[in-house]
């Protein structure tokens, strides 16, 4: 029962922080290698939070809102001249990634901090006694997938959104305009991330180099679910259960590669992955 | 004859002169410079030398690998694993560095062909370029106290060589290294990457095998990185794991980018000079310093694409092309057109062929024979099914159903390249051109299917057949032939490309839309010279068109597609005279009849 949990509360981790590197993927088919970065800046704002005492409401919303600054900025002087270069906007996010570091640690320091949980202990659940803040990330999960898909789908920047998605050319020649779309596009995902960022924050510590290590499975994650909010949640579940499963059977090591590895003979195997389209 | 490359020689003449320099500087370095700066750069140099092989993948061939990393920690763990677990021996230390190369070239055989198989997107190459080193990582981790696990392993014994002596020998070797990576890109074979890098899709089109050449390329680079990190594990007698990291891959590109990607040089002191200033300036600004590369990074991509090294380079590309326009012209060598034989067997032979995108159906049921020395025009209204049917004759993977027989061969599932070989050349709807190529060195790549290109060299002549000199004449490409194709007019894009395909020497012609662009005067020409290659040379070509009266001048015989099906297969004025398509074309049957 303890392992259906731990995949569970995995894919959910997983989803969490992979939402933020999709949309921007999906939209803008670029990816954001300062992903990482991000998730390093909503830690640091969780740490700022709790140390001058706000409640957890207002630390989530200030790591998304430092998070939609930050995005806004890179997005206007860095990300939008590189729109007809995606190869090469992959170097420059991993650059400011670089740079988000660098300040980060000259600021706070290299050492590892800790943050203490809002919620800590165990709770009952179908006879287990299972991590309580796991099992919260489970919901903000799936707020988070209920929020993007309700901005989407019904509202009217979802629209357009969706509309250059499709076609971005017509989509502009509608009277779209594109390039607000790929600011605001740009910022979400970075807020999201910073989100994400804040949320695992208790689940580990804060050191500048926290981001990394989600990049890379974040990354085979949205490659192989294309542009769609229901099959980024499959692959969550399917190959951060097989994570967990390597794991707990096999070795902690080679769960660590898990996820890339399925990832890239999936896409492979079938280049869609699990989108349906 | 000689001096017909005569500025090609004196390119040679200065880059021999600048290597000798540089072995020179190497050579009494060690002299002048202290210990420490001796030892820095002895890994810059072996840095330096992995950076070039990202630079010839991802500068020259256009493939953005962050896996270079993985070989060069290959190369240093067989080192490390094999001193400090089977002690140093000059046999070991032979066994360690065959081992390492050999595990080097399996890996990247493996990874180039998960990486690069026919149909692979760019980014999916690069997906799985950046998994590798993961995975070493991962093992190395996973290793305990075989591998040294996280903190790698150290204090092995290894070759009793002085710093001087590794400082000659990673030197020599770097200046070696671009010594022969500069003569190689310089070359007919080396201008083929570059084709690569503009074009892939016409480059499988003149038949070349471009997962094939990828995946050869990855094998060499996996050979260079891998004795890279052999000298260097023997020199430091270090390894740790992050030298086969995914982070060190990822620097190494920097490098590349910040020097100047495609340039060899540039991502050569690029590496040198970031890796020697770190070395000096991280003690001092630890985190400042790494956030000053970083900034200049990211300025480096956004504002300067091309890297640093063009701001020091007096000479571009462009304009040595210029000085070599002057001095000697590339002659062109017409040699006479292929005839075929008019054998028994169809040109082409389509069977049931049909296409369907979900539960759209674009192609129907299409049975049709074609003899060689037939022109064939294929008309139709827009949306009829015609570059389709193309495709499908084309290349094996685009039809859902049916069969397709080039001069009697089967093309099942094969890719385009080998569908050239059995005879096909297809020209696109769209210019589909090399940009960054001449006109010259476009045309070469199309005949390196039939010519194996020089790996050291430059042909001294453009050998072309007669029907493909013919249109670079009439078009004046003949005058432009050392302008890069980018600055040619579309017209003169869409005659090159025909000339391309046409220098393959193809027995089945495939032409969609060849004229569009050119003017009348042009076409005429472009008209004789295909129904000559039709009936004197008995070559099949199929043509697609709008320009109603060019095929009426032209075709043997006309076949009009309409929502997927072939509505009427006959001679032109059996289809002038059909009331179908009249109707199927209405306001267009005018322009077909409208002259008889």
């Amino acid at each position: 029962m303890s392992i259906l949990l731990d995949i569970l509360t995995t894919a959910a981790i997983l989803y969490v922080v992979a939402a933020g590197l999709m949309i921007i993927f999906g939209v803008m088919k670029i990816i954001n290698f300062a992903h990482g970065g991000f998730l390093t800046v909503g830690g640091y704002s969780t740490l700022i939070g709790t140390m001058i005492g706000l409640n957890v409401w207002s630390v989530l919303l200030m790591a998304f809102g430092t998070g939609f600054f930050f995005g806004l900025l890179i997005e206007r002087f860095v990300v939008r001249p590189l729109y007809s270069r995606p190869l090469d906007a992959i170097l420059a996010t991993w650059g400011l990634g670089i740079i988000l570091g660098q300040v980060i640690t000259i600021v706070f320091g290299r050492e590892v901090q800790v943050v203490p949980s809002p919620i800590s202990g165990a709770s009952e659940l179908f006879g287990v006694s299972y991590s309580q803040y796991r099992l919260i990330l489970v919901i903000a999960a799936l707020i988070i997938a209920g929020g993007l898909t309700l901005l989407l789908g019904k509202t009217r920047l979802g629209l357009e959104t969706r509309a250059v998605i499709m076609n971005e050319t017509l989509a502009r020649a509608l009277g779209i305009n594109s390039s607000l779309v790929r600011l605001i596009t740009f910022s979400l995902g970075a807020a999201l991330a910073s989100l994400a960022g804040a949320l695992i924050t208790p689940l580990s510590s804060v050191d500048p180099n926290m981001g990394v290590p989600w990049l890379i499975n974040a990354f085979m994650l949205v490659m192989v679910s294309g542009v769609s909010f229901m099959s980024l949640a499959i692959a969550c579940l399917v190959l951060g259960g097989a994570q967990v499963l390597v794991s707990t059977y096999a070795n902690p090591v080679l769960g660590g590669m898990t996820i890339a590895v399925l990832a890239a003979l999936m896409l492979r195997l079938r280049p869609k992955g699990f989108a349906r389209e | 004859m000689n001096n017909s490359n005569s500025f090609f020689r004196d390119d040679r003449k200065s880059l021999f002169i600048a290597t000798a320099m540089a072995i020179i500087l190497v050579g009494v370095a060690p002299y002048f410079l202290d210990a420490y700066l001796v030892n820095v750069l002895i890994r810059a140099f072996l840095y330096a030398a992995v950076a070039l092989t990202v630079d010839i993948l991802w500068g020259y061939t256009g493939i953005l690998t962050f896996g270079q990393s993985a070989f060069f920690g290959i190369g240093a763990y067989s080192a490390g694993l094999i001193f400090t677990h089977m002690g140093f021996s000059t046999a070991n230390a032979i066994v360690a560095i065959a081992v390492g190369v050999g595990v080097a070239v399996a890996v990247a055989g493996i990874v180039g062909s998960l990486a690069f198989y026919h149909g692979a997107s760019n980014l999916y190459g690069s997906v799985v370029t950046l998994v590798l080193p993961i995975i070493v990582t991962q093992i190395i981790f996973s290793g305990g106290n075989f591998t040294g696990s996280s903190s790698g392993l150290s204090a092995f014994q290894s070759f009793d060589f002085s710093m001087e002596l590794w400082f000659w020998i990673s030197g020599l070797f770097l200046i070696l290294l671009t010594f022969s990576t500069w003569i190689f890109v310089r070359s007919d074979a080396g201008s083929v990457l570059v084709a690569i890098r503009e074009n892939e899709s016409r480059c499988e089109y003149l038949g070349i095998n471009v997962s094939y050449v990828k995946i050869c390329l990855l094998m060499s680079s996996a050979v260079i990185a891998a004795i890279a990190g052999y000298a260097f594990a023997s020199a430091q007698m270090v390894v740790a794991p992050e030298y086969a990291g995914f982070v060190f891959g990822t620097e190494l590109l920097t490098w590349v980018a910040l020097g100047g990607r495609g340039t060899l040089i540039g991502p050569v002191i690029g590496t040198l000079g970031i890796d020697v200033s770190t070395s000096y300036l991280s003690g001092n600004l630890p985190f400042v310093w790494k956030l000053i590369l970083g900034i200049i990074f990211v300025l480096v991509i956004v504002a300067m694409p091309r890297g640093m090294a063009p701001l020091f380079m007096r000479r571009s590309r462009r304009a040595q092309g210029d000085l070599m326009d002057k001095k000697n012209p590339v002659r062109i060598d017409r040699v006479a057109s292929t005839v075929f034989e008019d054998s028994k067997v169809n040109a082409i032979e389509l069977r049931g062929v049909r296409k369907h995108f979900g539960s759209l159906k674009v192609l129907e049921d299409i049975t049709l024979n074609v003899r060689p020395g037939e022109l064939v025009s294929l008309v139709g209204p827009n949306g009829a099914g015609k570059t389709t049917l193309i495709r499908c004759i084309s290349d094996g993977n685009e039809r859902s159903s049916g069969s397709v027989l080039i001069n009697g061969h089967d093309i099942g599932n094969r890719p385009p390249y080998e569908c050239v070989a059995f005879g096909i050349g297809r020209k696109f709807q769209m210019a589909n051109t090399f940009e960054a190529l001449t006109v010259v060195e476009s045309l070469r790549i199309a005949r390196t299917r039939l010519h194996r290109p020089s790996f050291a060299d430059r042909a001294e002549f453009l050998e072309l057949p007669d029907a493909a000199a013919k249109v670079i004449v009439a078009t004046g490409l003949d005058k432009e032939l050392d302008t890069e194709t980018r600055n040619l007019s579309h017209g003169q894009k869409q005659a090159l490309e025909l000339a391309m395909v046409l220098a393959l020497e193809p027995s089945v012609l495939l032409l969609d839309e060849p004229t569009a662009g050119l003017t009348s005067l042009e076409r005429n020409v472009i008209g004789q010279i295909l129904t000559e290659l039709a009936t004197v040379h008995r070559l099949c070509v199929v043509l697609v068109e709008h320009d109603l009266d060019f095929v009426r001048q032209i075709s043997s015989r006309v076949i009009v597609l309409h929502q997927g099906k072939i509505v009427l297969d006959g001679t032109v004025e059996q289809v002038v005279e059909s009331e179908l398509v009249r109707t199927i074309y209405s306001g267009g049957a005018q322009s077909i009849g409208g002259h008889s």
